[in-house]
């Protein structure tokens, strides 16, 4: 990589050496491609003028908190759209896992408890369910990287399905043991605890610990993406599946395991949600996939496949809830919330297009 | 790069088939950005909206404050046979609210917690 000092001053000598007309449509350009960065700047100024304590080392833990949470769906569905793929089954996939979560970490003396015969929750115990609600997790992404790998279907047409067969297994599971839709409530302290303990705080805002649990996931998910052959033959695939058969690169296997794993994070999605939410309801985690896609498609993993990088995700997320804070502050209420969500999503997509087609 | 510069810029994967011109894609981006704007200043409330659900005692009134306030502990309610134990953030009384710590977030819904007064004597 070269110099970005030495970057910026060979851009400002190219942009000199331009005609007026051309210098007019290079501002023009840079203005539309950094749309959202500039909307994102633009909210920030307006929110900190309206509600001062915007700018305070709580709002900050706020947004660390936050990015920490949404970062672990992101990610795994991150890998999906690589390979111009997409997954609608993320969010339901995080409310099943979170609701498993819940019932086997219930406090041992609750009242409504579902199950009674479970271990005492202890740090083990906790550690098992993780893994098993990442194993229920990597088990429904595995299902659709099958469907998705072996019959080359549309990953759209299958994660659909799965999106709604794992509501109705979510419906069926709330209405066991005579629970009967209620939330899952009473968590165990151990639980909550080991999730959402805070490690530090920041002005009067607790940070807590699972925003560490999302820099070693993130540094995993990097490692994984960048320095493994599974990571390059998903590079591969997504760019050319045909030209990576050809090449050698078992796309069978690199597609469902690319599914495989984005399943696991919405596990562990699911198991910092359960916390996150105090109480797990049927339809915890409706949309969140939205989310997720948005923060990748902003990110610059684009559409087209084959690009995408961990720390463009990481920079999406950031800039989603950034604005969410921002329009949370602000206190614009949750109808508009969903036309921004949308509006954002179209831009985004129409900014990635541009960037393709406006190339000289 | 391995693809060698196109004559004409095609896209690839799920905007495969997209069939679009640059100036309509700048006319899209320019309408996404109104539309959020307008909505931010649309949606604009005049702040969060806090129920108290007395649960069988008497009414509480609603208040509404700014994201991020202490809300004012309003007047306790009153039922008859039953001891008012403070309000909660959900409806089985597990999670209490703290007024001196606790901030608005969103929207929301607070249960009064009550247990049954104790016969004296």
């Amino acid at each position: 990589m070269a110099n970005p000092v030495t970057n910026l001053r060979n851009t400002a000598e190219e942009f000199k050496a331009m005609s007026p007309k051309d210098k007019r449509r290079a501002v023009i350009d840079n203005i539309l491609n950094n749309a959202l960065y500039i909307l994102m700047l633009i909210f920030v100024i307006y929110t900190a003028a309206m509600r001062p304590n915007f700018l305070s080392l709580g709002s900050l833990a706020n947004l660390v908190t936050q990015v920490a949470a949404y970062l672990p769906m992101a990610l795994g569905i991150g890998g999906c759209i690589v390979l111009t793929g997409t997954d609608l089954s993320a969010g339901r996939v995080m409310g099943l896992t979170a609701a498993l979560s819940g019932v086997l970490l219930q406090k041992t003396d609750f009242v409504n408890k579902m199950f009674q015969n479970l271990p005492e929750v202890n740090t083990f115990w906790i550690l098992a369910t993780m893994l098993i609600v990442i194993a229920l997790g990597a088990l429904i992404g595995l299902v659709n990287g099958f469907f998705v790998a072996k019959f080359s279907l549309h990953p759209f047409i299958v994660t659909l399905s799965t999106q709604l067969i794992t509501y109705g297994i979510i419906l069926w599971f709330f209405s066991l043991n005579g629970n009967n839709g209620q939330p899952i409530s009473g968590l165990s302290d151990a639980y909550k605890e080991f999730v959402g303990g805070t490690m530090f705080r920041l002005g009067n805002t607790a940070v807590p610990r699972y925003v560490a649990y999302a820099v070693v996931l993130t540094a995993l998910m990097w490692f994984i993406w960048n320095k493994t052959t599974f990571g390059k033959n998903m590079f591969a695939v997504g760019s050319n599946a045909e030209a990576a058969k050809v090449s050698g690169v078992n796309v069978f296997l690199t597609t469902m395991l690319v599914h495989t794993l984005a399943g696991a994070m919405y596990g562990y999605a699911g198991f910092i949600e359960g916390v996150r939410s105090g109480s797990v309801a049927p339809n915890a985690g409706l949309n969140a996939e939205c989310d997720a896609i948005a923060a990748c498609v902003i990110g610059g993993v684009s559409f087209v496949g084959g690009t995408g990088k961990i720390s463009g995700i990481v920079m999406g997320v950031c800039v989603l809830r950034l604005i969410f804070v921002a329009l949370t502050m602000l206190g614009v209420d949750s109808s508009s919330l969903y036309i921004i969500k949308g509006a954002i999503i179209l831009c985004a997509c129409a900014l990635d297009m541009r960037k393709y087609l406006a190339k000289k | 790069m391995d693809n060698q510069t196109p004559e004409k810029p095609k896209l690839r994967g799920l905007y495969r088939n997209v069939n679009i011109s640059v100036k309509v894609l700048d006319l899209v981006i320019l309408a996404c950005v109104a539309v959020i704007v307008l909505a931010v200043f649309f949606g604009q409330g005049s702040g969060y909206t806090v129920t108290f659900d007395s649960r069988g005692g008497s009414d509480v009134a609603p208040v509404t404050a700014q994201y991020g306030e202490l809300l004012d502990m309003p007047q306790p309610p009153q039922r008859e046979g039953y001891v008012f134990t403070g309000w909660y953030r959900d409806s089985a009384c597990m999670e209490p609210w703290d007024f001196a710590a606790d901030t608005l977030q969103a929207d929301m819904t607070l249960y009064a917690g009550w247990n049954p007064a104790q016969d004296e004597g």
